[in-house]
């Protein structure tokens, strides 16, 4: 065929119509939602945009993995794992940041980049089911960083024969509180992403309110509550940095051992971390519809 | 029943007034949309697909009103914008197949679509190469089949032969000439270039600053006049002087020579005469409107 | 180096977002200093800590990034690259002009910062001020040069650059001491610790060394950059 006509001719193989079902919004966020989902793991798309993610998985993993084996080899002489689970999000901040900063300009930056996004408000698609698409997709994509290695440890722990019952409650309650973790951490990094078309810029500022943030917050909380003696202080501090804020706010809601160097002051400070991790779910929602409601070309 | 409404559609910025109480009925068939850069043809465009909100008047698209049904008006709308808006790095099977689905497909009916559109546009091997490396004229055919693949009834096509080589030029508008004969989908077409739209469309509307100029169709706007223009390598005069004892009316035109058309016997006395002067013809042909004549009768009004 | 390269260059980098970024990155350091001086009063300790924890741990590395790959990422990233590779200019000489601009931003933004919140907090006394703005002075020009190579070599120079800074300098470096000796952050702490009265600052690594690792790197990496922009393919994307 293709020797007898020059390439690019249409071929009259005749055209057939489309009768079968055509699927409503819900169908079509829910696909968008998927596709956004596979996206933050480099699936269906190219080899190398799937190295960085699954290697960055592998890395989240691999002290989960080690604390596993340690508690299996020292099982006679632990009598629970080294690390608890609801410390894991801030001992491997680093890697979640970094995933972050990579895939959430991944997300976002690439349709506002290669101006992708009218050919999705041109079909049934609201603005919102597509920034609910992005959001939901990026933080079940964080939390399935963050539930991969609790669920090692938790394998660990069972086949160390710590008491089950224990184990299985303080894994849930991390789950949960990883949930927390995953929908703050996406919601600040897609509002950062969505700000900037290129790609670099966007994963540079993303790491930067994060670590910077977390630097100076450690730091300052550090010094105000040991030199000062003001743990108070020090603990209202912890409401500047999304992962000091997490980690207050699943420390008081969920029981859980606090990484950071100040809890959250008494129950007027937990209150507050709840209302701020809550206000700001929902100001980065704001800003995110905000942002998509001006795109026109 | 008409395809597009429109009364008077007006779109104010704040620097420029982009749509001036268009009122514009468009029915089935291919429409030509003409008008200079900045003329609003993009801008009518938006708004019909609810991507972009008109400042007053009312518009109608599929006999739903813009506004209030949007979703329902874009399940059954293609769209290929003017400016670049593929990924680079996806391959142009992946990135239909993904529009299908976001236009409610389902995974397996996108899937077959697309390689049936994209066989239609005239994609083959290159549609599993990532789009980054193709030629305009691949890219312009995947924001095409982008449009068509899930089977709307209208598509907009915002100057869709921008960038193609002469070739790639009529390729893509013989492709939507047969949008409309052999899919049987309206199709709204824009351009700045008069004689392109001349050669496919049906109707053809015509806007200047925001403001309708002309709309009707293109047989109206063609039709061939009963005349013939006669152009000749030298010594007009004398030609003209022999058609004139001939019996033919010549009237001057700067370098050409119009006579009226009474009867097919014309073209052979043409032909007679400038043979037995011994000069050569250059031009014998019926006198035909052209879209650009309308603007010049905007200048008159 | 040539002039006008380095002026088209501080004039993408000082425009708009980024620079936006880089001030208030300033600005948060400055307002930390001042926060820190007004509730702890003066302590030597708590400045050598918290200048070396946040401004050489945290500030100098991602300026260096932020800086580093900004002068000749988006260039490379939408292709207006070739404006510049195709002028008769060394490409060498392409690679200086860019990193003479990386390193007066970072100094600008990020080393007299540092000077400014040491005298803030401790005024002149114990050399702190002195001794962490060379630090500064020395981690800027270094993270620079490695971010502007990384940025040639690769398109994801941001993201590899974190996980060095991040992975390497912060995890490996913390349970690896074999690893600190290979950390710029250390380097520059040896020279802090040099200036530095009182045995405020400690780092693992000696000055002669850090001193010869740092001119290795700096010199290596801008060498290897021009060879490298040499070669640059741009086709298509990843």
């Amino acid at each position: 065929m293709s020797q007898q006509q020059p390439a690019g001719v249409i071929h009259d193989i005749g055209y057939r119509g489309y009768d079968g079902p055509r699927l409503g919004r819900g169908a079509v966020a829910r696909a968008l939602y998927v596709h956004s989902l596979r996206g933050a793991f480099g699936l269906g798309r190219s080899a190398r945009a799937k190295v960085l993610p699954m290697l960055l998985l592998g890395v989240m993993c691999l002290p989960a993995f080690i604390i596993a084996v340690i508690a299996n080899a020292t099982s006679s002489v632990l009598t629970e794992l080294p690390l608890p689970y609801s410390r894991y999000a801030v001992v491997a901040q680093g890697i979640l940041t970094i995933f972050l900063a990579a895939q959430a300009p991944q997300a976002v930056s690439r349709d506002l980049r290669f101006k992708t996004v009218p050919l999705y408000f041109s079909r049934p698609l609201e603005r919102s089911d597509y920034v609910l698409a992005k959001f939901a997709g990026l933080s079940t994509a964080m939390f399935l960083l963050l539930a991969a290695p609790l669920l090692i440890m938790y394998i660990g722990a069972l086949l160390a024969e710590f008491p089950a019952g224990r184990e299985t409650t303080d894994v849930a309650l991390a789950l949960v509180g990883a949930v927390a973790f995953a929908i703050v951490f996406a919601g600040v990094g897609l509002v950062i992403a969505s700000l900037t078309a290129r790609r670099g810029f966007g994963v540079a500022a993303i790491i930067t309110v994060f670590a910077l943030s977390f630097a100076a917050i450690s730091s300052l909380q550090g010094i105000i509550r040991y030199v000062e003696d003001d743990a108070t202080l020090a603990g209202w501090l912890g409401l500047f940095s999304p992962i000091t804020l997490v980690d207050g706010f699943q420390t008081w809601v969920l029981d859980a051992s606090s990484s950071a160097v100040a809890p959250p002051p008494g129950s007027a400070g937990g209150v507050g971390y709840v209302l701020v991790t809550f206000g700001v779910i929902g100001a980065c929602w704001a800003l995110l519809n905000l942002r998509y409601r001006k795109v026109s070309s | 029943m008409p395809v597009i409404q429109t009364e008077e559609l007006t779109k104010r910025f704040p620097a420029v007034t982009a749509l001036d109480r268009l009122t514009i009925d468009v029915e089935p068939g291919v429409v030509g949309l003409v008008g200079a850069n900045g003329a609003g043809k993009s801008t009518l465009i938006k708004i019909l697909l609810g991507l972009s909100e008109a400042t007053s008047g009312q518009a109608r698209m599929l006999g739903l009103d813009v506004t209030t049904d949007g979703p329902k008006i874009r399940e059954r709308v293609g769209y290929m914008p003017e400016h670049d808006c593929l990924p680079g790095d996806v391959s142009a099977t992946e990135f239909v197949v993904h529009m299908a689905r976001m236009s409610g497909l389902p995974a397996d009916a996108a899937r077959e679509r697309t390689a049936d559109t994209l066989r239609h546009v005239g994609l083959y091997e290159e549609r599993y190469r990532p789009i980054g490396g193709y030629s305009t004229g691949m890219k312009q055919r995947v924001k095409l089949a982008q449009a068509l693949v899930h089977d709307p009834e209208i598509v907009l096509l915002d100057e869709p032969t921008n960038g193609l080589d002469p070739v790639g030029r009529d390729d893509m508008l013989a492709l939507i000439r047969r949008i409309y004969t052999d899919f049987g989908i309206t199709v709204l077409v824009t351009s700045h270039l008069l004689g392109e739209l001349e050669r496919i469309s049906d109707h053809v509307v015509v806007i200047d600053a925001g403001r309708l100029l002309r709309s009707s169709s293109t047989s109206e706007f063609t039709r061939t006049s009963q005349f013939v223009a006669v152009e000749v390598t030298a010594e007009p005069d004398t030609v003209a002087g022999q058609l004139k004892a001939a019996g033919l009316d010549v009237v001057r035109d700067g370098h050409l020579m119009v006579v009226p058309l009474e009867d097919e016997s014309v073209y052979d006395i043409v032909r007679d005469t400038v043979a037995q002067v011994g000069v050569g013809l250059i031009r014998l042909e019926q006198r035909r409107h052209h879209i650009a004549e309308v603007f010049g009768e905007r200048g008159s009004q | 180096m040539n002039t006008t390269v380095a002026q088209l260059t501080a004039r993408a980098l000082l425009g708009g977002r980024r620079a936006l970024l880089l001030l208030v990155m300033s600005a948060v350091l400055l307002a930390l200093a001042v926060l820190l001086r007004l509730s702890v009063g003066v302590d030597h300790q708590v400045t050598a800590d918290f200048l070396g924890a946040v401004a050489l741990g945290a500030l100098i590395p991602l300026f260096g990034l932020i800086v580093g790959t900004g002068v000749i990422g988006p260039e490379i990233d939408d292709g207006s690259v070739v404006y510049v590779l195709s002028k008769p200019i060394s490409r060498p000489t392409i690679i200086l002009s860019k990193l003479v601009v990386a390193v007066a931003a970072t100094v600008l933004f990020a080393a007299v910062p540092t000077f400014v919140a040491g005298l803030i907090m401790s005024g002149t006394e114990a050399g702190l001020a002195v001794g962490f703005g060379a630090a500064a002075l020395v981690a800027s020009v270094a993270y620079s040069a490695v971010f502007v190579l990384l940025a040639v070599v690769t398109r994801h120079a941001v993201v590899y650059g974190l996980a060095y800074a991040l992975i390497w300098e912060g995890l490996v470096g913390g349970y690896v001491p074999g690893a600190r000796t290979l950390s710029i952050q250390q380097w520059s702490l040896s020279l802090a610790e040099t200036i530095v009265e009182r045995d405020l600052v400690s780092s693992d690594v000696r000055l002669a060394v850090a001193g010869v690792l740092l001119a290795v790197v700096i010199v290596g990496a801008t060498w290897y950059a021009g060879q490298r922009l040499r070669v640059l393919s741009l086709a298509g994307e990843e």
